[in-house]
């Protein structure tokens, strides 16, 4: 709890901050859409968070998501699959980029950031391969599947819970049981903290970080679909752009350190949050320019990681006098 | 060294006759096609680009750069490789002015789709953006016959289409009179007697930016009366936004470009209307005026360097001819 | 003899630490004056305090009986104090010149005048008696000839102090030798020196007087004649050595452990073969860089062995792991506490049972968080581990604590044969006693435990046996009773020792 306290403070400061200043932010409607796009990026940033708390870093995301959410629409309308074999389909090959990230990083010894930048390249190349360049829909077609990712369980006649949301409750779960009640999660906190120490300890740390790398892999494939549904179409040259720095910068804002070993789920779902609040609030408060965005994120971004640098250093301080 | 030297000088010169031995007669011209991204659009463009290079006996090769920078080191890739004549679509009519002397100096330049009427270009192939985007306007007028508010969408402003376009609509629904250098800067209400422009928002091509861009607006002004989609993709993504939140044809929507969801949406009612170009001659023009330039003949340039290829508007009546010739259009016939 | 140098009171203090409570200290011209104190009693804190690089929290510092702030390095340079360091301080891609007059480089219109350096930088390399070109690079030349290149260094800063810190812990015999001619070559110029060293009988054999340190404080003097053996290990360790290393005598077991010609990259061509049994204490003694860590860790999987066999009670162990070698029945306490052994931003608890989580506490994937309490709860007790609770992170606790958190990770494996690289580095006396009275209950149990370490007193207390290793190979074994500090440094360096294998 201590840990995420700072991000939790932070995103009901620019939650109220937002419903003070802003239009109709507490409107049934919009509340939905936020709980529809924090799931979107949250799972890719619950991915991103595994590859983190080994000390990892993982730039592919973006083309990750690209690479399955025009490969879903292509494999489901150019080829005809129909989605029970497609959707599968798609994700063992979200598994097996990771699976290859993950044996590169550990068997070959390559920097994780290298390894992964060719990946952000590759797929993104691969994909406007395949797909020729086209922009890949689902032509008004299947929306008994796309509705996992644009519907809801209505609980009042105005509002309710989205589905992709239920999703990333199931998968934050697994996650947090996975990470905090697992010999596996314990090992993988371990050995992001000194990888050196928990192979000393018998660990297969090996198989743990390409592990994480699969998960971050999968979680982009799975969230590249549900963006795809929820959207309807998908252009190769800029689908999922920047989305790998969106995960990472809501897995730092929920606490986890880029070096490694640190990480809580609920934290990261908080961080993801708080970046779509953001951009919910740059386009519903009138005197923001909209042009100004970046700035504000980023501004928004920092201050939360600097009081949240200043809260640990003062409890280490304490610490250290008592 | 001298031995070697003289080997390698031999091994060229051979590479070069043989090189040569491969042509038979006279090299056909070659022509290059520059668009400012990827779309359906483009790839119209192509086909035309493509039918002019068939009729005429000539080499076609169109580009899809992504961005300004990569445009130029694509057209500089193109001019290395040796070509006769390059047709281009500006992204920044400003800044690349310079680059596109430098390409004009060497080769045959004309502009399409988007213009930089500084440049030394010969001729601009392409609509009036501002005409268009009125045309786009008179359509949000018949959709909203009582008036209304009206939000616009667009993948980004910076582009002199994108402008001028944005500019057509605002001028028409405000009736103001006929001035394409006019510019609103974007984060201002533009009222008029029974129109008002609330807000223009920019997505920067990250369609869960411009869907959200749309269900934000949704969000803000409840009252709205037409979302107006400005670049090919934006309609698509506001009938989504639409339809989750079960608002289809209580907000009116006024399209631009003929993207699959926004013509299914003409005829199912959803959207009253779309603003179309004509890729397909800007493509097939480019290639007939260039070949004309390199090879001597007449390219009956006009006075004003403009060779206009009207926009069209669709409606219900017209969408189901319109689409099914575009379809033939687009597997390249 | 009138002081040249003198520290008053001197106090230092690090988060949790106490590292010097008011130690004095007097430095005669011309004297070698040897600093000793175990691991820890404060020496090297006292030494950077005076050199400048860590200044200390109080204290006066005279030199000729003015004061001096010595609280920067360039403060103790100007008093004409220079630290030769324990870690060699060169740029190893410069040449000799440069590097003699790095940060004082002579110009000659604004340029870096490298002529007038490799000049002047030969007349300092003749005081230490080295006969290298000033224009090559410091990287090419053997360990020792860098080091007095250092030397060389600190006297072309006039220093009237020079602080030399384990100068010999990286040399060969000879390359020692040679250092100490060097060192009363510059004593007889009127330079004085401080010198400290584990190597009593380099001490017995250069010092004119001898100051020992023990927690932080002055622990005594010897000079001349006093300083023996004996006297100075008492002064160290403050009580009798024989009660400060308790070993009683109890019957060995079966062979535990069998190496056979293992290679390892440190010394590719050379191979190291040996036995311990159950219930034995086996010691690795050699100098640095002799090959002992690379031994211990390719023996536990952590780097391959480039050749040889690994036998655990009879069996062959095949090991490319440290899983392997866990599995074999093998535990290693490593040389570097914070970076292999303990994960410091974890708790006690997640320590203790890491590397027996997968066999005792779990339940199918999960953890067994009781099995994980109980595991914790054991260690804390047996070890008495010195913690507020087993939630504590370990960054929290003393060195020795977090040395005892490692061992009962270890100890929660039961493991057949203990490896130990240099168990006692870097904590306090209490707990190193602490750690060897565990090594001995741990024995008497029939465990097999080999340890390297070089603390020779440690070495020689504790073993039943010691192995001496050189160049990647055993040079050479002694038995408990009578080993000495002569026999086992003469074997180290590649001598050949008269009583081998008893």
């Amino acid at each position: 709890m201590k840990k995420i306290l700072g991000i939790l403070i932070t995103l009901v400061a620019v939650y109220v901050l937002t419903a003070m200043v802003g239009d109709n932010f507490l409107s049934a409607y919009n509340q939905e859409k936020l709980l529809e796009r924090t799931a979107l990026f949250g799972i890719l940033s619950i991915g991103v968070a595994f590859v983190i708390i080994t000390g990892g870093i993982d730039l592919s995301i973006g083309s990750v998501v690209c690479l399955t959410g025009c490969g879903l629409p292509w494999l489901m309308v150019k080829h005809e699959w129909p989605p029970a074999i497609a959707v599968p389909m798609v994700l063992v090959v979200a598994a097996l980029i990771g699976l290859s990230h993950g044996l590169l990083i550990t068997k070959l010894n390559l920097q994780p950031f290298v390894v992964t930048l060719c990946g952000l390249l590759i797929y993104r190349g691969l994909t406007r391969g395949f797909t020729e360049d086209q922009t890949q829909g689902f032509g008004g077609e299947f929306s008994g599947l796309r509705a996992v990712a644009n519907e809801k369980i209505s609980l009042t006649a105005e509002f309710g819970i989205p589905w992709t949301w239920v999703i990333l409750v199931v998968i934050a779960v697994m996650a947090w049981i996975f990470l905090n009640k697992t010999i596996y999660g314990r090992y993988l906190r371990a050995l992001g903290n000194n990888e050196d120490a928990a192979r000393f300890s018998g660990v297969n740390t090996d198989r743990m970080i390409i592990l994480a790398y699969v998960f971050s892999s999968m979680l982009a494939g799975l969230g590249g679909m549900l963006f795809v549904m929820n959207v309807g179409s998908a252009q190769p040259s800029n689908f999922g752009n920047f989305y790998e720095l969106y995960a990472i910068a809501a897995a730092v804002l929920g606490g986890c350190s880029l070096r490694g070993g640190e990480g809580t789920i609920l934290g990261v779902v908080i961080g993801a949050a708080v970046m779509r609040v953001l951009y919910n609030m740059i386009n519903l408060v009138t005197w923001i320019p909209t042009h100004i965005e970046f700035a504000v994120v980023g501004a928004v971004i920092l201050v939360a990681v600097i009081s949240d640098e200043l809260v640990k250093r003062a409890a280490a301080r304490r610490r250290v006098r008592g | 060294m001298k031995i070697g030297t003289r080997l390698i000088l031999g091994l060229l010169l051979a590479a070069f006759a043989l090189s040569g031995c491969g042509e038979k007669g006279p090299e056909k011209k070659k022509y290059g096609v520059v668009t400012t991204g990827v779309a359906s659009f483009w790839d119209i463009c192509k086909t035309g680009a493509e039918h002019a290079g068939a009729e005429l006996d000539v080499e076609v090769e169109v580009l899809f750069p992504n961005d300004g920078v990569e445009q130029k080191s694509k057209m500089e890739d193109m001019l290395s490789r040796g070509v006769d004549g390059i047709a281009a679509a500006v992204i920044d009519p400003v800044n690349q002015s310079e680059f596109f002397d430098e390409v004009a100096d060497r080769v045959e330049f004309i502009t399409m789709d988007t213009d930089a009427p500084d440049s030394k270009r010969k001729v601009y192939i392409g609509v009036d953006n501002y005409d268009a985007g009125r045309m786009c306007g008179q359509l949000v007028k018949e959709a909203l016959p009582d008036g209304g508010k009206v939000v616009m969408f667009i993948g980004r402003l910076e582009q002199d289409n994108s402008k001028r376009r944005r500019q057509g609509v605002i001028d028409e629904l405000l009736d103001r009179s006929h001035d394409s250098s006019r510019f609103d800067v974007p984060g201002e209400v533009q009222k008029g007697d029974k129109y008002t422009v609330l807000a223009t928002l920019t997505d920067e091509f990250d369609r869960a930016k411009g869907k959200a861009n749309a269900e934000d607006m949704l969000t803000k002004h409840p009252d709205v009366g037409c979302f107006v989609g400005l670049f090919a993709y934006n309609p698509p993504l506001i009938l989504e936004a639409l339809k989750q939140a079960k608002k289809l044809n209580v907000v009116k929507v006024v399209g631009f470009d003929e993207e699959g969801p926004t013509l299914q949406g003409i005829i199912d009612g959803t959207v009253h209307g779309t603003v179309v170009q004509n890729p397909y001659e800007y493509g097939y023009q480019s290639v007939k005026v260039l070949h004309a330039l390199a090879t001597g003949a007449d390219a009956e340039i006009p006075e004003n360097k403009f060779i206009n290829i009207p926009a069209r508007q669709i409606r219900k009546d017209n969408v189901e001819t319109f689409w099914a010739d575009l379809n033939k259009k687009l597997i390249g016939e | 003899m009138s002081s040249l140098l003198e520290a008053r009171g001197v106090v230092k203090s690090f988060p949790g630490v106490k590292a010097l409570r008011g130690v004095d200290l007097r430095l005669g011209a011309g004297e070698v004056l040897a600093v000793l104190g175990e691991n820890g009693a404060g020496k090297s804190t006292l030494m950077k305090a005076l050199a400048g690089v860590q200044a200390a929290d109080g204290g006066e510092f005279l030199m000729n009986g003015d004061p001096v702030r010595v609280d920067t390095v360039r403060g103790a340079m100007a008093a004409g104090i220079a630290l030769i360091h324990q870690e060699l301080n060169m740029a190893g891609n410069l040449d000799v010149a440069a590097n003699i007059f790095l940060g004082r480089e002579f110009r000659k219109f604004g340029l870096v005048d490298d002529e007038r350096m490799r000049r002047e930088a030969v007349t300092y390399l003749k005081m230490v008696g080295l006969d290298v070109d000033p224009a090559v690079e410091v990287g090419t030349l053997p360990i020792g000839k860098q080091q007095l290149v250092e030397i060389a260094k600190a006297l072309s800063v006039d220093a009237k102090v020079l602080i030399m810190d384990e100068p010999t812990s990286s040399l060969s015999q000879t390359e020692a030798e040679q250092l100490f001619v060097v060192v009363k070559d510059l004593v007889s110029r009127g330079v004085s020196i401080i010198y400290i060293s584990h190597r009593l009988s380099e001490i017995v054999q250069i010092a004119d007087r001898v100051t020992v340190l023990r927690d932080g404080e002055n622990a005594g003097e010897l000079a001349g004649d006093e300083i023996t053996h004996g006297k100075m290990v008492q002064l160290m360790v403050g009580r009798d050595v024989d009660r400060f290393y308790q070993r009683t005598q109890h019957e060995l077991g079966e062979v535990a452990l069998e190496v056979k010609e293992l290679r390892t990259t440190a010394y590719p061509e050379h191979a190291a073969s040996f036995q311990v049994a159950r219930g034995e204490v086996v010691g690795v003694a050699g100098l640095v860089g002799a090959g002992r860590t690379e031994m211990l860790e390719a023996m536990f999987g952590v780097m391959p062995a480039l050749g040889g066999e690994v036998w655990v009670q009879g069996e062959k162990a095949t090991i490319g792991a440290p899983r392997e070698a866990i599995a074999a029945g093998l535990a290693l306490v490593p040389e570097d506490r914070k970076t292999q052994g303990a994960i410091l931003d974890m708790a006690v608890l997640e320590n203790a049972s890491l590397a027996s989580l997968k066999r005792d506490a779990r339940k199918g994937a999960f953890l067994n968080r009781e099995a994980e309490e109980a595991l914790a709860e054991k260690g804390i007790k047996d070890l008495s581990i010195r913690t507020p609770d087993a939630a504590q992170l370990v960054r929290y606790l003393s060195g020795g604590n977090q040395q005892k958190v490692v061992l009962a990770k270890w100890l929660a494996m039961k493991p057949k044969v203990l490896l130990l690289d240099e168990p006692t580095r870097g904590i306090d006396v209490g707990a190193k006693q602490e750690i060897y009275g565990l090594i001995e209950e741990l024995a008497k149990q029939g465990m097999a435990i080999l340890f390297v370490s070089s603390e020779m007193e440690e070495v020689m207390g504790l073993s039943d046996r010691v192995l001496v290793m050189h160049e990647g190979e055993v040079a050479g074994e002694l038995k408990r009773g009578g080993i000495t500090e002569e026999q086992i440094m003469s074997l180290a360096t590649g001598g050949v020792s008269q009583e081998l294998k008893v």
